[in-house]
């Protein structure tokens, strides 16, 4: 069955189903309302609205027939194979947030966790540090690490590496690699490391000394 | 109840036999019941909660409660903790505190959560309401020092000060000292939420010195260690602290001075803070641990040993939020020590780095849901799962209330088997017939929500996050939850026709927010025509809805019930009906 997308516009049954609060209108005014949400929720709660699982047209047949509210859209229940929800799903996922004020351009309010909580949990990680506590910065000479963000192309995903980890532009390159390699095949040869300096051009990595 | 014995009972007796009713919901129910009881009902509640702040109006409250003492509100919705919810959406509290100064001069109680507060409003607090007693912001913003000042000041029987994770604006004013001399009343004091300069030492030890009833005290990170001791010593009946900053160099004279004061802390059941914690001053609460019920050591960036050896001291423990660096070892330890324990929730300590810098993985969960019978309520962030650890997990703890699950990558499957979580998150729901609050992650289908549809009947509230494959996962939601109240989703593929289908559901919830789905306009035109008890807000801070392309989808949807009907502080990002049934920009 073709699942009608196109709204009609209100039948009288339509317009019934919306009175069925009548009723709850009433007493929506005297009452102030609470109570009539309490109906509302009768209804929905009435066990011959909503039935364990059979198949979907069943459940939904149900649906229709017993239940006074009627749904704005009626459907057949089977998903519509013409639209690709897999590409959709993709599409969302590697949208990155322009909006997103925050230095990393991680996608938006992903992993959840709240905006307090990494506030401290970034000027926790900065006194660290300096402290040359943590291992990961091992290595470095003056205890500040260097954190910047890289992006491949093509991979929704940024990431964040400590630079003063790498001696040389090879040693680089090789871990970017491996690190995207999670999200998509790639081949050393295929790929150039450029990045940005402070006028904002992209340059070819290589070209100056490491240091 | 039979008529006549309705009408032998006399208002005053109902009166009092209503005062011994104090949840919401029986409240509802009793005035119900008929036309008298509603009327002798509404005068004699004393509290109110508003879920959405949205959902009503101050004058609507104070028309039908006109002797209201305690308020609880909550503006934005729960992704806004997550910057999910743009600036200046909304959820402003002085309009509520303008009507409320008239109508409630005996309002003693005011909770907000999530909503903005302004100095003006704090003053208006301050200057309204004559027996003041308990203020609580729990992320709030919008106020600074000079609000505080006021309320310091004017309050006299202020009991209660809770400021939990809201931010405050530093206006250099020091506002502790503008508590008189004469008050003396704290007994709940929380301001870890503020930055350096706004709390003065000296004046916190005295305010702590002059108030015998403290009994709860969570100090900001700027206080050093050495001021703990301290205190400590003028408040030993304290139940709930919170440390200050907790490190600097070992001095064995600072140590004892600090294990000494802990001791004497007899009263101590809940610890937190241990900011920047240095791992040997540890031991100096060890003397409290035996009676601790409650440990957040959320912030403390100690590693496994360290948190063995201190959880080994903590049999009592019902409560630990700790950072992946206890890892699977650890909850392992907390496993065979902890067997009161009720809540669990472990954070990450690097969120945004793919590789994992702590070996926490599915393993540790599994420990405590088999060695921690009273399990109740769970947060984990992890990097890796399988559908067998969630079903044994599930067959564990059967009374489990609240499972949030986060698994840090999006789309990420079981690794044993490369499968989705459906049957993971399906036993959850399933064996946990309590199940009140569920988050789900990794990479999910539509048959998860077939699965939550038909198990999940005392879910309350589902966030959602890149899960699903079409329409049909949001349908199995809305028509299968009978008790959901908040659906919060973000990039999943639902749109128009769960929706739609299921616009009478709405109504019986307190709200839904999807953010990224592949709702279209037209749909939200048409729900907004059709359901006038709902409020369907488009927040899209692109440029207006009507003027983008036909196929578009609206980029965040919040959705509520309401009978205050549209409100007027719309930003301009904000898009809504008007009268002419047509999407404008809001004024």
């Amino acid at each position: 069955m073709e699942l009608q997308l196109g709204l009609a516009l209100p039948t009288p049954n339509m317009v019934k189903g919306f009175d069925l609060n009548n009723h709850g209108l009433d007493q929506l005014k005297e009452m102030g309302g609470l109570e009539a949400w309490n109906k509302a929720a009768g209804c929905f709660a009435d066990k011959d609205c909503v039935k364990s699982k059979r198949s979907f047209e069943q459940a939904f047949g149900n649906f229709t027939e017993e239940c006074r509210t009627k749904p704005l859209l009626l459907w057949s229940g089977q998903p519509n194979e013409e639209e690709d929800h897999k590409d959709q799903k993709k599409a969302t996922f590697s949208t990155t947030d322009e909006n997103d004020a925050e230095e990393d351009d991680q996608v938006v309010g992903w992993p959840p966790i709240k905006t307090w909580r990494k506030k401290i949990f970034q000027q926790q990680q900065q006194r660290r540090v300096g402290r040359a506590e943590n291992n990961r910065v091992a290595e470095n000479e003056n205890g500040r690490s260097i954190y910047v963000k890289v992006k491949m192309e093509g991979v929704a995903i940024t990431r964040k590496i400590d630079i003063k980890l790498y001696h040389s532009y090879q040693s680089l390159t090789n871990s970017l690699i491996t690190m995207f390699a999670k999200d998509k095949k790639c081949d050393e040869d295929d790929y150039i490391l450029t990045y940005q300096d402070k006028e904002g051009d992209w340059l070819i990595a290589g070209d100056i000394p490491w240091q | 109840m039979p008529k006549r014995l309705a009408y032998s009972l006399s208002d005053e007796v109902l009166e009092h036999v209503f005062s011994f009713i104090q949840s919401d919901k029986d409240r509802n129910v009793v005035s119900a019941v008929c036309k008298s009881w509603y009327e002798i009902e509404r005068w004699c509640r004393r509290k109110i909660f508003v879920g959405n702040c949205y959902a009503v109006s101050p004058k609507m409250v104070i028309r039908r409660f006109p002797q209201v003492r305690s308020i609880e509100l909550k503006g934005k919705p729960h992704f806004a903790d997550f910057n999910l919810v743009p600036d200046g959406w909304g959820g402003y509290v002085l309009p509520w505190i303008t009507e409320m100064a008239g109508a409630y001069p005996w309002l003693d109680e005011i909770r907000l959560k999530r909503m903005v507060v302004t100095d003006e409003s704090l003053e208006l607090i301050a200057k309204s309401f004559k027996d003041f007693k308990v203020l609580v912001l729990a992320s709030c913003e919008g106020f600074s020092t000079d609000g505080l000042a006021a309320i310091a000041a004017s309050c006299k029987n202020l009991r209660e000060l809770d400021l939990r994770e809201s931010e405050v604006d530093d206006s250099s004013v020091h506002w502790l000292s503008h508590f008189p001399e004469t008050y003396t009343s704290m007994v709940s004091l929380n301001i870890s939420c503020l930055g350096s300069g706004e709390v003065s030492f000296s004046a916190l030890e005295r305010l702590v010195s002059r108030c015998p009833n403290l009994r709860s005290l969570k100090l900001n990170r700027a206080v050093p260690l050495d001021k703990t001791a301290n205190i400590l010593r003028l408040a030993p009946q304290l139940v709930e602290f919170s440390t200050c900053t907790y490190s600097a160099e070992l001095r064995s004279d600072v140590f004892s001075n600090l294990a000494g004061a802990f001791s004497n802390c007899k009263e101590l059941r809940s610890l937190s803070g241990f900011w920047d914690v240095v791992p040997d001053y540890l031991p100096a609460i060890y003397s409290v641990c035996s009676r601790l019920t409650s440990l957040n050591l959320s912030y403390a960036t100690i590693h496994s040993p360290d948190l063995i050896k201190l959880v080994s001291h903590c049999p009592s423990l019902q409560r630990l939020l700790v950072l992946d660096y206890i890892e699977d070892s650890g909850l392992e330890a907390l496993a065979s020590n902890c067997k009161d324990l009720q809540e669990l929730r472990v954070f990450p300590s690097d969120p945004f780095d793919v590789e994992p810098n702590a070996s926490l993985t599915e393993q540790g969960l599994v420990a405590v849901s088999l060695g921690c019978p009273k399990l109740q309520s769970v947060l984990y962030f992890c990097r890796r799962m399988s559908n067998a650890a969630l079903v044994t997990i599930a067959q564990n703890c059967p009374n489990l209330t609240r499972f949030r699950l986060c698994i840090i990558e999006p789309n990420t499957a079981d690794y044993l088997t490369g499968e989705p979580f459906d049957v993971g998150f399906g036993a959850i729901v399933e064996h946990c017939k309590d199940l009140i609050r569920l988050s789900l992650s990794g990479l999910l289908t539509d048959c998860v929500f077939e699965y939550i549809g038909k198990y999940a009947k005392k879910l309350e509230m589902l966030s959602v996050a890149f899960a699903g494959d079409s329409d049909l996962g949001l349908h199995h939601v809305l028509s299968g939850c009978e008790s959901l109240r908040k659906l919060e989703i973000r990039d999943c593929p639902f749109g128009d026709k769960a929706l739609l289908t299921n616009a009478a559901k709405l109504e019986t919830m307190r709200s839904l927010l999807m953010s990224s789905c592949s709702v279209s306009l037209e749909a939200c035109k048409l729900l907004s025509q059709k359901m006038p008890r709902l409020n369907v807000e488009v927040i899209d801070e692109r440029g207006p809805p009507d003027s983008r392309p036909k196929n578009c989808t609206v980029d965040k949807l919040y959705i509520y019930r309401s009978v205050a009907g549209p409100r007027f502080d719309m930003p301009p990002f904000v898009w809504t009906k008007d009268e002419d049934l047509a999407l404008r920009l809001s004024p």
